[in-house]
């Protein structure tokens, strides 16, 4: 026993331990988000649960857990639960159930059991009764009826699309002309004397071309309520599992299925439907369902911009500390002043955005370009382009860092050799340092990156909101809209799992967009570590 | 590499001449924009700190006070008063009895002027006074002229004696010489005027008159806080103190019933002589300073039998004369003025001898005048309140943060009449020659000092001084309680607990991977911890609030065991492994068969959750919760401590691991290989030579570390409950300096003081932050010449 203390093996493999403790919990960490993540979209049976008291409840098991017995003496049985996804939240209030086990007499799964994704109210779970089409009947029974449905759906969501096109597009564009005109109107009233007559002439004549707009915009509206009389024409009757009848218009469902019947090839199938209207379709319900679309357009956006203004001020001014200043105690404290700017905590970078961006700049922006906007802010507030700038702020150390980095690995003969050969330090610079460089640069950019896709502090009050209007890209001039808010996967993450009214039916949501997120932290992090590997190899042969 | 061939003409010559010109050129042009573009850059990032500092240097700026104007009032002109057998006396003894006795504001003065009370309007445009003659006088302030002077109705020429006006000085109450009271309303009408100028029309709207006794009233205060409450307290010249009340109610037939109540307190009094006095607006309370320098408190809770709670001496010495009282906005806290010129406010605290009853007790005591205080002004913005003296000097102090914010040097006249601006944004004065002084005041900031937002503090309904962070309210008279220390103290404690968790299982971890395991190995872990440094914060403080957090409220018991269930068990497998034949153990890679640990550590949390539910039934007597709140008194929150330190301590431990590796595998080799030599064993060397020598590059990844966990803000604000209580119980929650900027910076005013002190408190992080990181690289610089000396 003396013997065991004293080889100190234990003390090493308590390191051990503590290290392999580590891997387990990255390990642990990534599984679970990627089993919560992408297990959400899989379409599981539908089960139809008996209690001891006959009631049924219908729907899909989504947990099982112990019940904690506070107060229990050793020995008393467990008991388990299981959480059942019931759906039909404006029938029962609340989506999710708890029951217990030893409540349950019977579990069976339905064949006819129908799941309906909804436009409003999350889920329906229920079984068909008819279907029908201008008040009449058209399809009874379940067979028939199911047949039927998949005939009409797809109609009404041809008219859905259209709807959602006229509402988006159409309407979108006048009420921009309208509000683009008012604009134009307080310009000129801001800027000259009304009682000129030209002038009011033409203020006339654009009051004039708002009024027309509004009337375009009356007949879209009429258009509009047409579709929507077409699309809630037909109606399904769904019964639910305790016997209550619901009437849903058929422009409501987003998708219908009977997951009870479908081969796994089916489920297969629906599962990357499910997962590609993830991806690129636009949130429902609060962000709780849908897709996160605008979200990943933002996070791409704003990281876009951001690299556009980090990379060359990082790449300057690394060269500046590398090559053109003067090596000396100053360089020295820079240096690491500016190392140390990297470990300043985020919401420091935030409020400096805030308060220099926001306020001092666009403030200021505001006053000189767009006074006729005022009281409203267009640039005064949280926007796309400042959430950027404050992300570049907080990222340029990195970029410098490791661009320095690259510079400080050429080698001495490489530099010396194009100085011998007669070309200026410029040329040097320009044509052999950066390309050899240029590695490293990356490096930093994509570390840069991956850094500010996965920061959420900062943005959150430099222009982040839950839900965007619309994206920072569109079809009206000038295309490009940098003053726009938007939207972001961290943000929603936070959003969506702490601040949405219904958490539980949001955790799902949650866990994908977390799975998206790491997705693309991760393979940033790892394109720069192999890029940088191969950097080192790189330069390991050139030195020799 | 071959000569250059010569130039063939001349204009080759030439051209090459510019080429080469051309090319200095451009090199020159290069060199200046890398020069100035780069060196800009690095001032623009280190201007951040330069940017944030000067936004919150205003917060320490006092107020600024500038006379605006400066007028000689005319003297109203005395109607002799036709005095009628109510009066006391012939119009000389009222004038006589009133030089002694009018009150301003609750101020006595000795009179030359006949000025009762002024007043501002909002705008700051109009001022007035209330004279004894019974009229308002409103006048200019651009220019000084009077516009417009008011008889008040249904004063049917009686002298005025005493009045007092509200805090938005709207309000005037009048006491008259035959004992009347009159509560009157100055409204103003504001429009605009074809040049789109405000125009502004006053209106004077007397109330009821309210017979109260037939002696002229020196004191007078009036309180209306509904339609069927009335209360009036009113001293008469011959000291006399009488309290008046009246309750309408109604049944629910819709049937009025009226109760009176007239008390009089004066035997209470027991001879002393009021000087002061003051009635809150509920009314629940009346003060009356004495000649003496007492305070008497009366408890008017209940109308019908008022109850004399308290007798006070309230000056230092006693037997200074008290000189008046007021309210701070809100009415709870009295301020306290008198003869010796000192200042403070006093407010009601819970009485721990008697439970049920409060008692008065001095909270603040602010700067002294040095001369006798004539008037004071209460601002009916925030808890700040202008006084003025006899020697003409006004002051301004902020009750909460005892700051004295102004001092306005006056002419040796002393004041007479005070009066804050409605917004807080200007102050009027007239001295006892007549002459109106109109002040702007410009004071963003007063609620801060060092005091105010690191120190305990007394606030409003608070039993005791304080650290409280509380910014916002939701009335007007809300008193905001910044103190940055709760919040401090959060960020400390959730930093304590990860580095609780980080650095044990971060150092150790470095140890294991520079000191025992094969160096191939590396090249595969780097990219791993290396993504575990990448994972964004806002995954994890998810992950912890909304997975972990429920998890481990249920197994707390287990969740504990953790630690020592895992120790034991490695433990144990390292015994089983030195049994297993050397032949079999020589197979792994050096470092490998750590690997073997994966196993044992799934046994071992599995065990921990086999024990959790016999070790809460045999020592936690069944229910942890319960057993932590009568055991140890700690409160169990879902999102707490526990829950934070493990989060936050992931987001840590990459951090402080590959730091701490980097210095312990940059030992030389030499020194371990000399130590293996002499016959030490793996452990001897790894801890008796390799760690001493990276002791310092250790240090400084923990103080890096110790950096991050501090401005972490996503696990913090998304994993604790984001109160800010203090106590270092790992079972709740906390609220920290970075999530409170996050939660609070959207909703504060631009440029206020909420504003800056969130700014502060980002200041505070950059510096924390910044010195830490400093330090920790002048470590690591210092560690890495010492490597190269080895």
């Amino acid at each position: 026993m003396k013997n065991f203390w004293k080889s100190g093996d234990p003390f090493v493999w308590l390191t051990g331990g503590a290290f392999i403790f580590s891997l387990l919990m990255i390990a642990g960490l990534l599984f679970l988000i990627m089993a919560k993540g992408l297990g959400f979209f899989w379409p599981t049976d539908i089960a139809q649960v008996t209690l001891e008291d006959g009631s049924k409840l219908l729907g899909q098991v989504r947990g099982r857990e112990e019940i904690p017995q506070p107060g229990s003496p050793i020995g008393t049985p467990e008991r388990r639960r299981i959480q059942l996804q019931i759906g039909n939240r404006d029938v029962y209030g609340l989506d999710f159930k708890w029951v217990d086990e030893d409540r349950i007499k019977k579990t069976d799964y339905p064949q006819d059991a129908v799941l309906f994704e909804r436009r409003e109210w999350g889920n329906m779970y229920g079984f068909i009764k008819e279907i029908l089409v201008d008040g009449k009947v058209v399809a009874g029974g379940n067979k028939e009826s199911w047949i039927a449905l998949n005939s009409y759906l797809p109609k009404t969501q041809e008219i859905y699309k259209e709807i959602k096109r006229i509402e988006k597009k159409e309407i979108g564009d006048i009420n921009y002309k309208i509000e683009s005109l008012r604009l134009e109107i307080r310009k000129i009233e801001l800027q000259e004397a009304i009682t000129n007559l030209s002038i009011q002439a033409k203020i006339t004549n654009l009051e004039d071309q708002i009024e027309n707009q509004k009337k375009l915009y009356r007949d879209k509206e009429f258009e509009l309520e047409s579709l929507y009389k077409k699309q809630n024409k037909d109606k399904i009757v769904v019964v639910t599992v305790d016997g209550r009848e619901k009437e849903l218009s058929l422009g409501v469902i987003v998708r219908s299925y009977q997951p009870n019947t479908m081969s796994w090839f089916g489920k297969a199938v629906l599962y990357l439907s499910k997962l590609w209207e993830f991806v690129a379709d636009e949130p429902r319900e609060s962000n709780t369902e849908g897709g996160i679309f605008p979200a990943i357009f933002g996070t791409v956006m704003m990281v876009f911009i951001m690299s556009i203004a980090v990379l060359p001020f990082g790449v300057l001014a690394a060269l500046y500390l590398r090559e053109y200043a003067k090596q000396g105690l100053i360089v020295t404290i820079v240096r690491i002043c500016v190392n140390n700017l990297a470990g300043v905590p985020s919401i420091v970078f935030g409020v400096f955005g805030l308060g220099f961006f926001i306020y001092a700049i666009g403030g200021t922006i505001d006053q000189l370009f767009y006074p006729e906007a005022l009281p409203n802010p267009t640039y005064g507030t949280g926007g796309i382009l400042w959430a950027s700038l404050t992300l570049a702020l907080l990222t340029v150390p990195v970029v410098i860092v490791a661009t320095e980095e690259g510079l400080a690995a050429v080698p001495r003969n490489i530099r010396e050799g194009s100085l011998a050969l007669g070309a200026t330090k410029f040329e040097t610079v320009w044509k052999v340092i950066i390309p050899s460089a240029m590695p490293a640069i990356l490096t930093g950019l994509i570390l840069a990156i991956a850094r500010a896709t996965g920061e959420v502090a900062p943005l959150m009050i430099t222009g982040v909101v839950k839900l965007a209007p619309a994206l920072p890209i569109d079809g009206h001039f000038p295309f490009i809209h940098l003053e726009r808010k938007f939207m972001h996967l961290g943000f929603h993450i936070y959003d969506v799992g702490f601040q949405s009214p219904n958490v539980e039916a949001a955790k799902p949501m949650v866990y994908a967009t977390t799975l998206l997120l790491i997705l693309i932290v991760v393979v940033l992090t790892l394109a720069a570590i192999i890029i940088r590997n191969r950097l080192r190899k790189r330069y390991v042969y050139s030195a020799f | 590499m071959s000569a250059l061939p010569n130039p063939k003409t001349k204009d080759e010559q030439a051209a090459r001449a510019s080429a080469i010109q051309r090319r200095r050129l451009t090199d020159h042009a290069a060199r200046a924009v890398v020069t100035f573009g780069g060196s800009g850059i690095v001032l623009c990032i280190l201007a951040i700190l330069v940017f944030i500092s000067l936004e919150v240097y205003p917060l320490w700026k006092g107020a600024k006070a500038e006379l605006v104007g400066r007028y000689n009032l005319v003297l109203p002109q005395r109607t002799p008063i036709v005095t009628t057998d109510r009066t006391v006396g012939d119009s000389n003894t009222s004038e006589s009895s009133e030089s002694q006795l009018t009150t301003i504001n609750g101020s006595a003065v000795g009179s030359e002027f006949p000025i009762l009370a002024l007043g501002v309007e909002e705008y700051k445009k109009i001022g007035y006074i209330v004279t004894s003659t019974g009229r308002i006088d409103f006048i200019s302030l651009k220019d000084g002229n009077t516009l417009e002077q008011v008889l008040i109705e249904g004063l049917d020429s009686r002298q005025v004696t005493s009045a007092k006006g509200s805090l938005d000085n709207r309000k005037f109450t009048l006491g008259t010489s035959d004992g009347y009271v009159l509560p009157v309303q100055i409204n103003f009408k504001v429009s605009f005027n074809d040049n789109d100028e405000r125009v502004i029309d006053p209106e004077v709207v007397a109330g009821e008159l309210i017979q109260v006794d037939t002696f002229p009233i020196t004191h007078v205060a009036f309180e209306a806080p509904n339609e069927g409450t009335k209360a009036v307290a009113a001293v008469t010249s011959d000291g006399r103190l009488i309290f008046l009340s009246e309750l309408t109610t109604r049944s629910l037939l819709g049937e009025e019933k009226k109760e009176q109540f007239k008390h009089d307190l004066t035997s209470q009094l027991n001879g002393n002589t009021v000087t002061a006095m003051a009635l809150d607006g509920f009314p629940d309370n009346l003060y009356v300073g004495t000649k003496a320098g007492k305070i008497f408190h009366w408890d008017m809770r209940d109308k019908a039998n008022p109850k004399l709670n308290d007798i006070i001496d309230a000056t230092k010495n006693p037997g200074t004369a008290i000189t008046a009282l007021g309210f701070l906005i809100g009415d709870r806290s009295l301020i306290v003025v008198d003869e010796a010129g000192d200042t403070s406010t006093w407010f009601l605290v819970r009485d721990e001898e008697s439970p049920g009853a409060k008692r008065l007790e001095k909270i603040h005591e602010l700067a002294s005048h040095q001369a006798p205080v004539t008037a004071i002004a209460a601002s009916a913005r925030d808890k700040g309140f202008l006084s003025a003296d006899s020697k003409g000097n006004i002051i301004l102090q902020y009750a909460t943060s005892e700051r004295k914010l102004l001092e306005i040097p006056g002419q040796s006249i002393p004041i007479k009449a005070l009066v804050f601006a409605p917004k807080a944004n200007g102050a009027l004065a007239v001295d006892e020659k007549g002459t109106l002084y109109d002040w702007e005041i410009d004071n963003p900031h007063p609620e801060t000092n060092w005091k105010a937002l690191f120190g305990k503090v007394w606030y409003e309904g608070y039993d005791k001084p304080e650290y409280v962070w509380q910014s916002t309210g939701g009335t007007d008279d809300f008193e905001p309680k910044f103190s940055l220390t709760p919040l401090a103290y959060g960020t400390l404690k959730g930093t304590f607990y990860a580095l609780l968790f980080a650095i044990p299982l971060a150092i150790l971890g470095a140890i294991c991977v520079s000191q025992f395991m094969h160096p191939s190995l590396k090249n595969t872990i780097k990219p791993i911890i290396e993504i575990m440094a990448a994972l964004p914060s806002v995954v994890l403080g998810f992950l912890a609030g909304l997975w972990m957090a429920p998890l481990v409220e249920k197994i707390v018991p287990a969740f504990s065991m953790m630690p020592l269930v895992l120790t034991i068990m490695t433990l144990i497998s390292v015994f089983l492994w030195r049994l297993v034949p050397k032949s079999i153990r020589g197979k792994f890679k050096e470092g490998t068969e750590f690997l073997l640990l994966i196993p044992v550590f799934f046994l071992g949390v599995q065990i921990c959750l086999w024990l959790n539910g016999p070790v809460e039934a045999l020592l936690l007597g069944g229910d942890y919760k319960a057993w932590l709140l009568n055991t140890l008194g700690l409160q169990f929150d879902q999102r707490n401590s526990l829950v934070v330190g493990f989060a936050m301590g992931f987001a840590v431990i990459p951090i402080i691991f590959t730091i701490s590796e980097d210095s312990l595998s940059n030992v030389p080799k030499h020194l371990t290989s000399g130590s293996l030599a002499l016959g030490a064993t793996r452990w001897q060397t790894a801890i008796r030579v390799v760690l001493p020598t990276a002791a310092a590059g250790i240090f400084s990844a923990v103080m890096i570390g110790f950096g991050r966990a501090v401005g972490e803000t996503m696990i913090v604000l998304m994993a604790t409950g984001n109160t800010p209580v203090m106590d270092w119980s790992i079972f709740n929650g906390f609220r920290a300096l970075s999530a409170n900027i996050a939660v609070e910076i959207p909703e504060a005013p631009h440029g206020g003081t909420l504003y800056r002190i969130l700014f502060l408190a980002a200041l505070l992080l950059f510096l924390m932050t910044f010195i830490l990181n400093t330090v920790a690289e002048l470590v690591r610089i210092r560690l890495r010449k010492k490597y190269g000396q080895l």
